[in-house]
C-alpha cells in the first residue's frame, strides 16, 4: 500500500510543480539550459554574504545532499524494489541521518525568525477575522504572496515533521517499545518520510522561485 | 468398537488385553498365553490391533511421521537429524536419510540395503518404515525370514512402566531379533539369543530343530516373567495416549560435549521441560500420529500444526482469536528489538541452543552416537562429529513444491555435519559415493593400519594416503575417485598427483536447524545489548564453524558463521562497526530533535502570545 501511495503522491507533486512551474512564470532565464544554469547559481555561496550567512548555506546545502541521499536510499528500495532498505543502502541511510537531523536543526535556530508569519502572509485571513469577529486587526493591503506563506508553510512543516521522523527511529532503539509498537514506529517512520519528503520538495522549489522572483 | 479415537474422557485406558503373536502366511494370530510352548514374541501389530481395529489402524498409524520416512510420497518437510554412517577406519561419516533432504543419501545410494539400514540405525527407530520393507534381495530373504519384520512397537512410545527398556530393544535389533525386539524391551519378557547367529534353514516357529550344541544358546527364546498373565490369561500394560518425555528421550537426547563432557547434570534442559511441560504438549498427534514438528511452515494434516509453532503459543494470531498464552506460554514483549530482526531471524536464533562462542561446539546425539544403548562409546569425540550452533540461512528453495515458499528465508541455530566419504566424479562435475561394502574392501586395505588417537575418533589421514587409497579404487574399476572431507573435495590429476577443490558442492556441509534446548528468556541472545550479535567479534557472525576431517590439514582450518548466512564479509563488518557510533547517533538525532522542539515551542508560544495580544487588544477597548 504504501508503495502504491508513495508513487501516486510523488508524480502528483511533481506534476503539480511543472504545471506551476509553467503556469506562473517567475522570470529569470525563459532558456531550459540557462534556466538550468541560473538554478545551479543559485547553490553557490554569494560573496556578499557574511561568515554566518556562508555558514548557513553551506548548512543548507549540505542538508539538502543529505536530504537526497536519505530520499534515495530510503525510498529507492521500497518503491522500485519492493523490499525493505537493508545492507549497504541502510549503513549510508543511518550513516547521513544524523548530519541531516544535526543540519536540520541548525537551521531551525538560524531559519525559524525569518520564516515568522506576518500579517502580510496571509490578507484574506486578516480581512476575513475582522469581518467575522469585529477585531481591530492592523490592515495590510499589500498583494498577497502565496509562495511566501506556502514556503514559510513549507518550513515550519519540515520542522514539525522533523520530531516525529527521528524520534521514531531513535526511540526504537531503546528497550522501550515491544513489537507492536516497534511496527509502529516503523510505520510511523516510513508515512512521515513521505509527507516530509513532499514538504522538503516544494520548500525547495518555492525556495528557487522565491529567489528568481527577487531577482528577476 | 474400540479405537483410538477417543470419547473426551481425559482419564487413560486401562490396557488389560491378550497378547497375540505375529500373523505368519495368512494364518490367524495365535494367542500366547501362560502356557504356549515354546513362548512366542508377542507381536505389537496383532496385540494392539486387537482392539485399535485390527489393520486399517496400524495402516495409517504407519504414515505418520516417525514411520513414514521410506514413502516417497511424503513431503519430506524441513531437513532433519539424519541417520550417520561412520567408519573410522575409512575416513567415513556420511549422512544417510529416506527422506529427501538435500545433502542427504538414500542408504540404497550407499548399498545399504533397507535390512542392513535397520539393523545398524533400527535401535533408536520405533519399528515401521524400513523395519517392514520386504526385502528383495535373494541372500537377505532367508535372513528376513528369520528375523521377521521390525514391526511399529507402540509401547516404544506409550509403555508407562518404568521395566521398559529401549536399551534391550537396541540390543536384539543389533542381532536382527526384529520381531523378537518388542518383547524384548518390555517389561513382561526377556530375550536372549540372536537370530543372527542362526542358519539360513532356522525356523523361528520350530527352535527345537536346531540341534548343534554351540548354536543352541543363541536360539531366539522368550522367557515370560511369572505371573504377568491373569486368569483369563490377559496382561497388564501401562500404556498411555501421553507419552511420557523419557520415552522420547531415548531416541532425542543430546549433550553439549564441549562444555558438558557427558555428564547430563550439568546440562541444563530446556526451559520447557523444566516449567512443567512435556514433549507431547506441542509435538502432539492423534491416531494418524502425524506428529507436529513444531516448524513455521510445516505441511501437516494435522489440524494443530499450523498453530502449534513458538510463535503460534507466545504470540498468536494478533488478528483473530487470541491464541497467544496456550499453555501458559508467556507472551513475549521483546523490548527494543527492531521489527527486522523478527523478519531475518527465527524464534529460535535468539532462543534456542547454547550461547555461541567464539567457536562451534560438539555435540553428541542419541540417534548418531547411540547414545542410552549397552556398551556405548562414551568418548567425547566419538565419531560422528556434529557441530552447533551453526548460524545459517534457511535454503532459499522449499525442500518440496508442495511445500510454501519459506518465510524469508531466516537465520537460525543449526547442527552441522561435515560428510567424508569415497565417490565418483561424473562428467558434470556431480558425485556419487561408493558403496559403502566397496569402500570397506578396497580403501580399508588400502589404509590399513590406521589407529585412532582416541577410541571412536578419526585416524588421522595423511593426503598421501589419500592419493593411495583414490588410486586403490580406480584401479577397482572406479572411474574419476575422488575423497570428500571436511568442505574439500580430493580427485587424481591425470599425471597421478592428489588435487583438491574448495567448496564443491558434494563437499559442503549438511546443516539441520536446531529447535532445543530452550533457554530462558534472560538467556536469550539481545536481551542485553545490541552488541551481543552487532559486534566485530561477535560469535553471532564472526564466530568460527570448526572443520571436521581425518586430514589434520583440513580439519584445523575454520569458516566464519557469517558464511553460513550467505553474507559478505565487508558488508558484515561494516554493519558490526556502525554500533560503536551507535551512541553518537543517538545523542546526536536526540540532541537535534531537542533544539527543533524547542525552537517549535518557543515559535508556538509566540505565535500564541501575538494572537492573545490581538484578543486582548479586543477586550481593552
Amino acid at each position: 500500500m504504501f508503495q502504491t501511495v508513495a508513487i501516486v503522491v510523488f508524480l502528483v507533486t511533481f506534476i503539480g510543480i511543472a504545471v506551476h512551474w509553467v503556469l506562473t512564470p517567475a522570470g529569470g532565464p525563459r532558456c531550459p539550459g540557462t534556466g538550468a544554469i541560473h538554478v545551479f547559481s543559485l547553490l553557490l555561496i554569494e560573496q556578499r554574504a557574511s561568515l554566518l550567512g556562508a555558514l548557513k548555506k553551506l548548512c543548507y546545502l549540505l542538508a539538502m545532499v543529505c536530504f537526497l541521499v536519505l530520499a534515495i536510499t530510503g525510498f529507492w528500495p521500497t518503491l522500485v524494489r519492493g523490499e525493505h532498505i537493508s545492507g549497504f543502502l541502510m549503513y549510508i541511510h543511518a550513516t547521513f541521518a544524523p548530519i541531516f537531523a544535526l543540519c536540520l536543526a541548525i537551521l531551525a535556530l538560524t531559519w525559524a525568525g525569518s520564516n515568522r508569519f506576518v500579517a502580510s502572509d496571509c490578507p484574506w485571513l486578516q480581512r476575513l477575522l475582522r469581518r467575522v469577529t469585529r477585531l481591530r486587526l492592523p490592515a495590510d493591503d499589500r498583494p498577497w504572496r502565496c509562495s511566501l506563506a506556502i514556503y514559510k508553510l513549507a518550513f515550519w512543516a519540515i520542522l514539525f515533521l522533523a520530531l516525529p521522523l527521528i524520534l521514531s527511529i531513535v526511540v526504537s532503539m531503546f528497550h522501550l517499545l515491544g513489537t507492536d509498537w516497534q511496527h509502529l514506529t516503523l510505520a510511523l517512520h516510513r508515512w512521515t518520510s513521505l509527507v516530509f519528503a513532499v514538504a522538503v520538495i516544494i520548500h525547495t522549489y518555492l525556495a528557487i522561485r522565491l529567489r528568481m522572483t527577487s531577482q528577476a | 468398537m474400540i479405537t483410538n479415537r477417543g470419547d473426551g474422557s481425559r482419564a487413560p485406558a486401562v490396557h488389560r488385553i491378550p497378547l497375540y503373536a505375529e500373523a505368519l502366511f495368512g494364518e490367524k494370530r495365535e494367542q500366547i498365553t501362560a502356557e504356549t510352548d515354546p513362548a512366542l514374541p508377542f507381536s505389537p501389530k496383532g496385540t494392539c490391533s486387537e482392539c485399535h481395529v485390527y489393520k486399517h489402524d496400524y495402516d495409517i498409524i504407519n504414515k505418520g511421521w516417525h514411520f513414514n520416512s521410506t514413502d516417497p510420497n511424503i513431503v519430506p518437510g524441513r531437513p532433519g537429524q539424519p541417520w550417520v554412517y561412520v567408519d573410522a577406519a575409512t575416513g567415513t561419516q556420511i549422512p544417510l536419510s529416506y527422506r529427501a533432504w538435500p545433502g542427504t543419501f538414500r542408504p540404497d545410494q550407499v548399498g545399504l540395503s533397507a535390512f542392513q539400514f535397520t539393523q545398524r540405525f533400527g535401535r533408536h527407530m520405533p519399528g515401521g518404515g524400513p523395519g517392514e520393507i520386504e526385502t528383495q534381495i535373494d541372500d537377505e530373504i532367508p535372513r528376513q525370514m528369520i528375523s521377521g519384520n521390525l514391526e511399529i512397537n507402540c509401547l516404544a512410545c506409550h509403555n508407562r512402566h518404568p521395566a521398559q527398556d529401549q536399551a534391550e530393544f537396541a540390543a536384539n535389533v543389533a542381532k536382527q531379533n526384529f520381531r523378537w525386539a518388542a518383547t524384548a524391551s518390555s517389561e513382561i519378557a526377556s530375550v536372549s539369543g540372536s537370530a543372527e547367529k542362526m542358519p539360513d534353514t532356522f525356523d523361528p516357529a520350530m527352535p527345537d530343530t536346531v540341534t548343534d550344541p554351540e548354536l543352541i544358546p543363541q536360539v531366539p527364546k522368550v522367557t515370560y516373567h511369572q505371573g504377568i498373565f491373569d486368569h483369563k490369561d490377559n496382561v497388564f500394560f501401562d500404556v498411555s495416549g501421553s507419552v511420557p518425555a523419557d520415552r522420547c528421550y531415548f531416541c532425542h537426547s543430546e549433550i553439549n560435549v564441549t562444555e558438558h563432557g557427558t555428564q547430563k547434570w550439568e546440562a541444563d534442559q530446556d526451559v520447557h521441560m523444566t516449567s512443567g511441560m512435556t514433549c507431547t504438549d506441542c509435538h502432539r498427534e492423534g491416531l494418524e500420529h502425524n506428529t507436529i514438528r513444531g516448524y513455521e511452515g510445516e505441511v501437516n494434516p494435522n489440524a494443530l500444526a499450523t498453530k502449534t509453532t513458538c510463535k503460534g503459543c507466545h504470540l498468536g494470531d494478533e488478528k483473530g482469536r487470541p491464541e497467544g498464552g496456550r499453555l501458559g506460554a508467556p507472551v513475549p514483549k521483546h523490548l527494543g528489538i527492531p521489527a527486522v530482526h523478527f523478519e531475518r531471524l527465527t524464534c529460535t536464533a535468539c532462543h534456542s541452543g547454547p550461547w555461541p562462542a567464539d567457536t562451534t561446539y560438539q555435540v553428541k546425539t542419541a540417534q548418531a552416537h547411540a547414545l542410552g544403548t549397552h556398551n556405548v562409546n562414551k568418548e567425547p569425540n566419538a565419531l560422528p562429529h556434529i557441530l552447533y550452533p551453526v548460524f545459517a540461512k534457511e535454503s532459499e528453495a522449499a525442500v518440496d513444491p508442495n511445500e510454501p515458499p519459506l518465510r524469508g528465508p531466516r537465520i537460525g541455530p543449526n547442527k552441522l555435519i561435515w560428510p567424508s566419504y569415497w565417490g565418483t566424479r561424473a562428467e558434470d562435475g556431480t558425485v556419487k559415493p561408493v558403496e559403502l561394502a566397496g569402500v570397506t574392501e578396497v580403501v580399508g586395505a588400502a589404509l590399513k593400519g590406521l589407529v585412532p588417537a582416541r577410541l571412536g575418533d578419526w585416524a588421522e589421514l595423511k593426503e598421501e594416503q589419500v592419493g593411495q587409497a583414490l588410486k586403490a579404487l580406480a584401479d577397482a574399476g572406479q572411474t574419476k575417485p575422488v575423497y570428500v572431507t571436511g568442505g574439500m573435495l580430493y580427485q587424481l590429476k591425470e599425471d597421478g598427483s592428489l588435487a583438491s577443490e574448495k567448496n564443491h558442492p558434494a563437499a559442503a556441509a549438511y546443516v539441520w536447524p536446531v529447535a532445543h534446548s530452550v533457554r530462558p528468556a534472560a538467556q536469550s541472545l539481545g536481551v542485553g545489548k545490541c552488541t551481543v550479535c552487532h559486534a566485530t567479534r561477535s560469535p553471532f557472525f564472526f564466530g568460527k564453524v570448526a572443520v571436521d576431517s581425518p586430514i589434520v590439514a583440513v580439519s584445523n582450518l575454520t569458516r566464519p558463521q557469517y558464511e553460513f548466512q550467505k553474507a559478505k564479509h565487508a558488508r558484515t563488518w561494516v554493519f558490526a562497526m556502525s554500533f560503536i557510533f551507535r551512541p553518537w547517533f543517538k545523542i546526536i538525532t536526540i540532541g537535534s530533535s531537542a533544539v527543533i522542539g524547542i525552537v517549535l515551542l518557543l515559535y508556538g508560544l509566540k505565535a500564541l502570545g501575538a494572537v492573545a495580544r490581538v484578543l486582548s487588544e479586543q477586550e481593552q477597548r
